[in-house]
């Protein structure tokens, strides 16, 4: 019987370049996104907790015979550090791994649009990052007994909009310095939120000089404007602070999507 | 003649004044399997960052099909499929959602894709752990796993291109060779392969055309055959050399080989297999004057042929090399 042979016949036609509409890239890379970040949730809400619970309670330590006042002040603080941790400290330090580990350049070379993977991002951090502000208030109502006059539709934009701007800031540190100050950075961040920063104690206190500096940062119009969410009757928002959070979101954005897009 | 899927022209790029790629240029067409080989450094992963958008060349073109892809980079990853030498972001992924995923962001159904994921377990025998989660530090899923994977990612639902850098590093013999067959598979199927490895010997199998390069240079290329330069049935004669001895081929030797290579203490002679008794009768004597440790008759590949033509020159300022001797067919 002869020896039998095959010939694997060349395809003809020829292979076409992927298209795949916006929409399902960006749902398939949320689906990716939320995997991949959403492993770290429980530790994260973990550190959310603990964080609320230092700023509430150890706070209220350096107070002697808090005010009620004082104390809503301190509760109402709190969600935005957490929110502003989230953003300045875990993003840049997850975005500058993924991008020592040549995982951000895997992602920066799949066939979907470069902007679209910080829009993806920027949404699962939101998500993730939201639990913190129910996280904060329940920890200071369990220590101080606070009553919050909430006003949904502000805290629910403002609480959005901070952790825009802290993730869109964080992500815009993590690419566009190299990676050891990106970390540095966002550990100093830490200290200059936590303890340097009008959140927990009002600006009053501070020198005329940082209250200017305070004026143009995002930090204080964060806390002040998720403060007029969680107690609208003590503390009215201000439009100018919605202004100066709003660009310091597009500065992240514009300064990411660069660095994201740029071929070194 | 099948198109072009990637056309490379005088690609330059320099790093300060490395010149990292050197006026490179090479060809894939559409169900070829083009071997890019070189040692560490040669500009392997120089030249595909810049295939797919990730570095801007200095000079020179790449065209991937019709497109520009230096200057419309973004519609040029829309032919390319990536497998990375480096790890893929699959932390909270199971190998199932993870190709599904690659999948789709290559426009396949979800429906399809959960097929395809199912099809590629299978070929590359990794079905026990398409469940299992990859978690961080490396847990979940062994480096070999999580490289199947990321050529599993690469090559579901293809693209005209597919680049995989080192894709068998870490992996098992056997698996070794399940994915050799997929990447001589998905060139037969239309897709062309740009394939960048060290592992020549296996890679030998695979592969329609090579192209070498050392210090950011072509140093060679065209298929296996020419690359390799010797017949079919050449043959390869290596000696040990004891530590410290004297080389036994410098002067002395009464064989009509084609090529000699030095490398540390090993030699490779290349010879017709019509001279391979009086090889080996030559080896024997030496062997017992001492000269050599010992020896080794096989047959000729084109790792010989690499070595040759990357082995290390004793003066950088040559771009010969200078430890080979090429002579003339005795």
């Amino acid at each position: 019987m002869p020896e039998q042979s095959a010939v694997i016949p060349p395809r003809s036609e020829t292979i076409a370049p992927v298209q795949v509409s916006v929409g399902t890239s960006f749902l398939t890379l949320a689906r990716w996104s939320l995997a991949s970040i959403g492993a770290m949730l429980p530790l994260i809400v973990v550190i959310q907790a603990a964080l609320a619970a230092g700023i509430v309670i150890g706070f209220g330590f350096l107070i002697p015979g808090i005010t009620p006042e004082g104390a809503l002040f301190l509760a109402s603080g709190a969600p935005t550090i957490l929110l502003l941790t989230i953003g300045l400290v875990i993003v840049p330090q997850g975005v500058s791994r993924a991008r020592a580990s040549g995982e951000l350049d895997y992602q920066r070379a799949l066939p979907v649009s470069r902007p679209l993977l910080l829009l993806v991002d920027l949404m699962v951090w939101i998500l993730i990052a939201l639990p913190g502000v129910a996280i904060g208030l329940v920890v200071a109502w369990l220590r101080y007994d606070v009553a919050f006059t909430f006003d949904w539709p502000l805290l629910i934009l403002v609480s959005i909009l901070v952790t825009a701007m802290a993730t869109s800031v964080g992500y815009a540190i993590a690419v566009a310095l190299p990676a050891m100050l990106a970390q540095l950075l966002s550990q100093v961040l830490v200290f200059f939120v936590m303890l340097f920063s009008p959140i927990t104690f009002p600006a009053s206190q501070l020198p005329e000089w940082f209250r200017s500096l305070h004026a143009v940062l995002p930090i204080q119009p964060a806390a002040d404007l998720l403060r007029a969410g969680v107690a609208a009757e003590a503390f009215p928002a201000d439009g100018r602070d919605l202004l100066v959070l709003a660009s310091w979101t597009a500065l992240g954005l514009v300064v990411t999507f660069l660095a994201l897009v740029r071929r070194k | 003649m099948s198109p072009d899927v990637l056309r490379i022209a005088g690609l330059t790029r320099r790093y300060g004044r490395v010149v990292a790629n050197d006026s490179v240029s090479l060809r894939v067409r559409a169900g070829e399997v083009v071997g890019l080989l070189g040692h560490n450094g040669a500009g392997k992963t120089t030249l595909v960052s810049q295939v797919v958008g990730l570095l801007k060349p200095h000079a020179g073109e790449i065209r991937l099909g019709q497109i520009d892809a230096v200057r419309h980079p973004g519609a040029g990853r829309r032919h390319v499929a990536l497998q990375p030498q480096s790890h893929v972001p699959i932390d909270g992924l199971s190998p199932r959602s993870a190709i599904e995923i690659a999948g789709c962001l290559r426009g396949m159904s979800a429906r399809d894709a959960r097929a395809a994921a199912v099809e590629l377990a299978e070929e590359l025998d990794i079905g026990a752990w398409l469940d299992r989660r990859a978690l961080p530090e490396g847990g979940g899923l062994s480096g070999g796993i999580r490289r199947l994977v990321s050529f599993a990612m690469a090559v579901v639902n293809p693209p005209p291109l597919l680049i995989l850098d080192e894709p068998t590093n870490d992996i098992d013999a056997s698996r070794r060779r399940l994915l050799w067959e997929a990447v001589r598979r998905r060139g037969d199927t239309g897709s062309g392969v740009l394939l960048v490895t060290h592992n020549i010997a296996e890679a030998e199998r695979i592969v329609d055309e090579v192209v070498i390069l050392e210090r950011g240079r072509v140093v060679a290329e065209g298929s296996t055959a020419r690359v390799r330069g010797t017949q079919d049935d050449d043959l390869r004669l290596e000696l040990q050399l004891p530590p410290g001895g004297a080389d036994p081929t410098e002067e002395s030797l009464r064989l009509p080989v084609t090529r000699r290579v030095r490398t540390g203490r090993r030699v490779l002679l290349t010879l017709a297999a019509r001279d391979a008794a009086s090889a080996v009768s030559w080896a024997n004597a030496r062997h017992g004057e001492r000269l050599i440790d010992g020896f080794s008759l096989a047959p000729a590949t084109l790792e010989d042929a690499y070595a040759a033509l990357t082995a290390p020159s004793e003066s950088s300022e040559r771009d010969a090399l200078p430890a080979i001797t090429e002579t003339a067919d005795a």
